[in-house]
């Protein structure tokens, strides 16, 4: 019998799943993190789970494994001591970067620290030009000084960045040969490994993040995956990466800045595939925790891969799931400002001292309390009465609020909630409306701690009248981690008109970038049925700067493809930015290629129909303040584990579990799917 | 649906406006086609009223609000609203027919019909590389002056204007595909409104405009309340690539409750394009005065409301026709150092010594090898000023403009130019206990007979320091190593494989230098920064 497990490894807890494959019944637990040393508390998960199952970790045919650890280490600049080696003339571009302040009128803000400063970044003769011929030959002798000198002033790690290193990687690979020689043990990221492309700072700021954070991943990876072995799992453990795939352990701490996003990512697979089963493609996720939300748009149950985007502050170009994050959570903090208006978060109470209503001195009300006060949340415990609260301390917080901005207290909650909605609303608008789509044909995946809770009034907000509630909203990133393949991405730049293109010119540059691929499915160990390659092209007008990405179809490159791209260019372009300029010249960029190894996932068992009436579910009822209803509405109170397929329920109703609380306001139904997941919509 | 306007409302449609401005924005930088566009971002983009105040603008480049103050109401007086169409574009640029501060700048704009009425406007300027290499004795030197015009009428492109504006261009091919990515942007603006006013209905839009506005003055009362009454000077001086005298410009800044009056003494305009529109003058107060009373304001008409400005017609401050005023900027950027400079003695805690003070300009022009012009500009960042709890920042835009670098990837790539160098100049950051933020060396390499024409100050004064902090080093211009190789006239040919430096000033520096740590010191040792002294 064959087990597969994934284990997320958060903050505060972690999240395990297992699942039996023949059976795919799902097992989910939770231990408490152990975040001195993450391994310990997940090793621990690791043997708890597999004793409570009765499974011998022999019997483990699959182990993946989400971890906040790189990101943790960037956000608390605890990466190691790192040198960096550039182009002669250029070692001050890491800190020029784009050469924009901060912040435009606030002249205390500062820029994001500099990872490696300034005694730290050196600069060695060499040059090439932007046809990838050399201006200047590398002078082996003055980077041999500049790696002593890194040596002896102790780096573990050397970040190593020429300019257009993304046409020809011939001075990189031999200061690579350098370095190794000189300095074999230090931690080597090359731009044109880890970035090979175009705009030098961005590919320079990723190479220097992967070094940073390239020690502390392999000492994470390599500590794990020995107790790990000693713990009795037998296969090869992997990790999520910012794609929403996940990489081999080996590979993962060799490109780590490819991590940065493996926690949000796996949530973003789990509702891809949720959305799959129950037959709705078409999604906007909604990931709602203490202090931020993740949102994200799938659209055909895919998700947008974006080159390049700013992770806590520093650009990288590694390919991410478009996944925005909006400092807007459970503890965000409600006050007003010096001109009278209501502003929420993004400070927040976090879990320590928490909301107002847990008592521990927070005297400012909290997108919590304004839920406790409307009493959308259990006014008297949470976590399904593990953790008691107390709704005065809410009420009066909420008071003090109130009085400064002439409102009732009720109105005021109602409008912290209101605003809470707004910003996220504006992230969910930035990753829709922005991108050329509209939320309106989308249903909204809500998880997370809090994203059950706001779902309705964001839905309303964004004209959407569909939600979808997953069956385990607070582990989906654990499960999402039993549905992700094995997958990585290879890049090429070379520009070239699309009219002057040939098919020979496109089938060479991806049978480069197939050649990649294939070494890496042999590492990975991936059977040739696993075998996936999708292919794509960053296409622009000649004259601009930024690229449209343009799916190549399956199949032989021929002329054909050439017309699928240029007709897929302009659609998206007319989308975007409204126009097409007919007649321009069309250029290609940017090759990619993603390399997929198909996995068995954990199946979703979906469950026989007990029919609507859902009253055996009900455990109670309480007013509750209802927008809808203008006021408080008497309100059924339901348990969610014992909700079965084909149960309906109307609004105004509460629908409670351990991890998070429902909300169906008046003038929605719930509807209760095979697969357990609660859909929302509006009543007819 | 019309919901009520209450505090919530209001903040959630203000979210709203500046979501529009931003995505406005971004559609107009990947949209275009020129480098200052498209990578350095020198572009701006606003909603107004049906009247022109500014409802919200988006947070890119401050000097370009003067761009926006007076084109609706200026347009307004050509064009009465009745003649107004939905899918009707307005173009202009003059400073003197309220298009804008200097011509370079080409403002657009498209009116918002919401239900058969006029609701308010999408606007927008970006900065053209184009009118390269010309005289600066008047406005009619500078490039084609353009009052508010109507470019397209009910969605019809006004084929003769375009043809007009063209001819007068260099890079016409860029101006065209720049022009069309404007003209999206302010569509998608126009589209933004028209979907908010459906979902909040239009006069709730409006009221909370209104509540908008009123909400930025109260702000800004507030800020003002809070400092001490009284009437404070500072004086600076005044120099540039074009002007080698030293000029004394001043301002007298009184506080009174809620109130800040502003009177600025200059020199009469000058035969050079260092002069500075009324407008600009007011965009320049407004960021000053924002940045140290409360720099979270909301960037909208509301804020000017409890300011008075004050400079003489006819000086360098508030130009009159002919004027010319291209390198406006400048002054404006002297301005700023005023303001701050009066401010410094009302709430020492809270100002930063004198950043660089300029905006480094190095725009180059050639022929192609085909017999096309091609035009590159670009603005070089120097050091901000030392603050009184930290070091300034090292190579930043400061105060009126925010223009991101190109990358050199892309530059190389356009243009027959080789990048030899960039990276901080070290000695320039004034010394004190805390620096001031050092200023950036960028060395470029001609690779073709072309010309250059450049732009800046501070190159013969300094960045002040305040609290016994030393003033940043001057900035500098070098061919091949001469510093006196450009002439007043700003322009010089540079033959292919000649060396073209650019220096930018550094900030001024923070307290006395002797109360900086040993441990900073020998940081700064080992960063091999070496502060400018007295």
């Amino acid at each position: 019998m064959a087990w597969r497990i994934g284990i997320d490894s958060g903050g505060t807890f972690t999240d395990v799943c297992l699942v039996d494959e023949d059976r795919s019944e799902v097992q989910i637990w939770k231990v408490r993190s152990t975040p001195d040393d993450p391994s310990r508390g997940i090793v621990q998960a690791f043997a708890e789970g597999l004793s409570r199952a009765g499974v011998s970790a022999q019997d483990v045919a699959f182990f993946g494994h989400g971890t906040t650890v790189a990101t943790n280490a960037l956000i608390q600049h605890r990466g190691v001591k790192t040198g960096l080696i550039t182009t002669a003339g250029f070692r001050d571009l890491l800190a020029i970067a784009r050469q924009k302040r901060p912040h435009l009128y606030d002249m205390s803000a500062d820029k994001p620290q500099e990872l490696v400063t300034r005694d730290l970044r050196l600069g060695v003769s060499e040059r090439l030009r932007g046809d990838g011929s050399v201006e200047a030959p590398l002078d082996e002798e003055e980077l041999r000084t500049a790696v002593r000198h890194l040596r002896a002033e102790g780096v573990e790690a050397i970040a190593v960045s020429f300019l257009y290193a993304f046409l020809s990687d011939r001075h990189e690979r031999r200061a690579a040969e350098i370095i190794a020689e000189e300095f074999p043990q230090a931690f080597l990221s090359l731009s044109s490994d880890v970035a090979p492309e175009f705009r030098e700072y961005e590919r320079l700021s990723t190479t220097v993040v992967n070094a940073y954070l390239g020690p502390v991943m392999r000492g994470y990876v390599s500590a794990l995956k020995s107790k790990l072995h000693d713990a009795g799992l037998s296969v090869a453990p992997n990790l999520t990466q910012s794609n929403g795939g996940v990489a081999g352990f080996d590979h993962a701490a060799r490109v780590p800045v490819r991590t940065l996003l493996s926690g949000p990512s796996t949530g973003v697979v789990a509702a891809q595939r949720i959305g799959q089963v129950t037959g709705i493609d078409n999604l906007i996720t909604f990931d709602m925790g203490g202090t931020s939300s993740d949102v994200a748009l799938l659209t055909g149950g895919n998700c947008r891969l974006v080159a390049e985007a700013d992770v806590h502050r520093y650009p990288l170009k590694t390919p991410m799931l478009d996944i925005h994050t909006v400092g807007a959570g459970g503890g965000s903090i409600a006050r007003v400002d010096s001109g009278g208006l209501l502003k929420v978060g993004p400070r927040s109470a976090g879990a320590h001292p928490g909301p107002a209503c847990y008592g521990l001195g927070t005297e400012d009300p909290t997108v919590t309390d304004a839920n406790v006060v409307l009493q959308t949340q259990n006014p008297k415990a949470l976590l399904n009465g593990q953790m008691p609260i107390d709704r005065d301390l809410s009420l009066a917080a909420m008071q003090r609020l109130a009085d400064r901005l002439d409102l009732g207290v009720m109105e005021t909650a109602d409008g912290i909630l209101d605003i809470v909605t707004a910003n996220t609303a504006k992230a969910i608008r930035l990753i829709s409306v922005q991108r050329g789509h509209d939320p309106r044909d989308y249903a909204l995946m809500a998880f997370g701690g809090a994203g059950p809770v706001h779902a309705a009034r964001l839905a309303a907000e964004l004209g959407m009248d569909r939600i979808l509630i997953p069956r385990t909203p607070g582990v989906l990133c654990a499960l999402g981690l039993l549905l992700t393949d094995l997958r990585t991405d290879y890049a090429a730049t070379q520009i070239r008109l699309l009219d002057e293109a040939r098919p020979a010119h496109l089938a060479e540059v991806f049978e480069g970038l197939a050649d990649q691929a294939r070494d890496w499915f042999a590492r990975e160990g991936i059977a040739p049925e696993a075998q996936r390659l999708s292919l794509h092209v960053d296409m622009r007008y000649a004259g601009q700067n930024y690229e449209i990405a343009v799916d190549l179809p399956e199949g032989p490159i021929d002329e054909d493809s050439l017309a699928a791209l240029r007709e897929g260019f302009l659609a998206r372009h007319e989308q975007l930015y409204g126009f097409v300029a007919e007649g321009d010249a069309i250029q290609m960029v940017t090759y990619r290629l993603q390399a997929t190894g198909l996995v068995s996932k954990a199946q979703m068992p979906a469950y026989p129909d007990a029919g609507p009436d859902a009253s055996a579910a009900q455990t109670g009822q309480r007013p509750v303040w209802m927008r809808e209803a203008g006021g408080f509405a008497e309100t059924p109170i339901y348990d969610r584990t014992l909700l079965r397929p084909g149960n309906l329920i109307e609004g105004p109703a509460i629908i409670d579990q351990l991890d998070t609380t429902t909300v169906v306001p008046p003038g929605m139904t719930a509807r209760v799917d095979p697969y357990l997941t609660l859909i929302l919509e509006r009543s007819t | 649906m019309t919901r009520t306007l209450n505090p919530v409302t209001v903040e959630v449609i203000g979210s709203a406006f500046s979501s529009a401005v931003d995505e406005m924005g971004e559609a107009l930088v990947r949209a275009s086609h020129s480098t200052n566009i498209k990578e350095r971002r020198d572009c701006s983009t606003a909603l107004c009223t049906a009247k022109g105040e500014i409802l919200c603008q988006a947070e890119h480049i401050p000097m370009h609000l003067g761009s926006f103050l007076q084109f609706v109401p200026r347009l307004l007086e050509a064009y009465p609203a009745e003649d107004l169409r939905p899918g009707d574009v307005f173009i202009g640029n003059d400073p003197y027919a309220g298009g804008g501060t200097h011509l370079p700048d080409i403002v657009m704009a498209e009116p918002i019909f919401v239900e058969g009425a006029l609701f308010g406007w999408a606007i927008n300027t970006a900065h053209h590389s184009d009118f390269a290499d010309r005289g600066h004795a008047h406005v009619y030197q500078e490039g084609l002056r353009i009052p508010p015009t109507r470019l397209q009428r009910d969605g019809v492109r006004q084929a003769e204007v375009m043809r007009l504006f063209l001819l007068n261009c260099q890079v016409p091919d860029e101006r065209l595909s720049d022009l069309r990515a404007q003209m999206a942007a302010n569509r998608l603006g126009v589209l933004r409104m028209q979907e908010l006013c459906a979902r909040f209905g239009v006069e709730t839009v409006e009221a909370a405009g209104v509540a908008l506005m009123a909400y930025a003055e109260r702000k800004m009362r507030a800020g003002i309340a809070a400092l001490p009454d009284g009437t404070w000077t500072f004086s600076d001086i005044f120099e540039t690539e074009s002007q080698a005298e030293h000029l004394t410009l001043s301002v007298t800044l009184t506080i009174r409750g809620e109130q800040m009056a502003l009177t600025f003494d200059s020199p009469p305009q000058v035969r050079a394009g260092l002069n500075v529109i009324y407008t600009a003058l007011q965009a320049t107060v407004y960021y000053a005065v924002k940045s140290v009373v409360d720099p979270t304001i909301l960037p909208n008409a509301g804020l000017a409301r409890p300011l008075s400005i004050t400079a003489q017609p006819g000086t360098l401050l508030n130009c009159v026709h002919p004027a010319a005023v291209d390198g406006r900027i400048s002054a404006c950027q002297r301005v700023v150092d005023l303001i701050h400079g009066a401010l410094a003695q009302v709430v020492p805690d809270r100002v930063s010594a004198a950043a660089c003070g300029s905006v480094h300009v190095a725009s180059f022009s050639g022929t192609r090898p085909d017999g096309g012009l091609w035009v590159y500009l670009e603005t070089i960042a120097g050091g901000s000023g030392a603050r009184p709890d930290k070091d300034g920042l090292d190579a930043v835009q400061v105060h009126m403009t925010n223009t991101s670098n190109l990358p050199l990837e892309a530059l190389e790539a356009e243009y027959p130019i080789t990048l030899m160098a960039y990276e901080f100049a070290e000695d320039s950051g004034g010394d004190g206990t805390w620096l001031g933020g050092m200023g950036v060396r960028r060395v470029y390499r001609a690779d073709a007979d072309c010309r250059v024409q450049i732009m800046g100050a501070r190159l013969t004064s300094r960045a002040w320091g305040l609290a016994g902090g030393v003033p940043g080093a001057s900035g500098a211009f070098r061919i091949n190593g001469d510093p006196q190789a450009i002439g007043l006239s700003g322009s010089a040919d540079l033959a292919a494989g000649d060396i073209f430096e650019v220096i930018t000033p550094g900030g001024g520096g923070h307290g006395d230098p002797a109360g900086r740590s040993a441990v900073l010191r020998d940081a700064d040792a080992r960063a091999g920064r070496k502060a400018a002294r007295a």
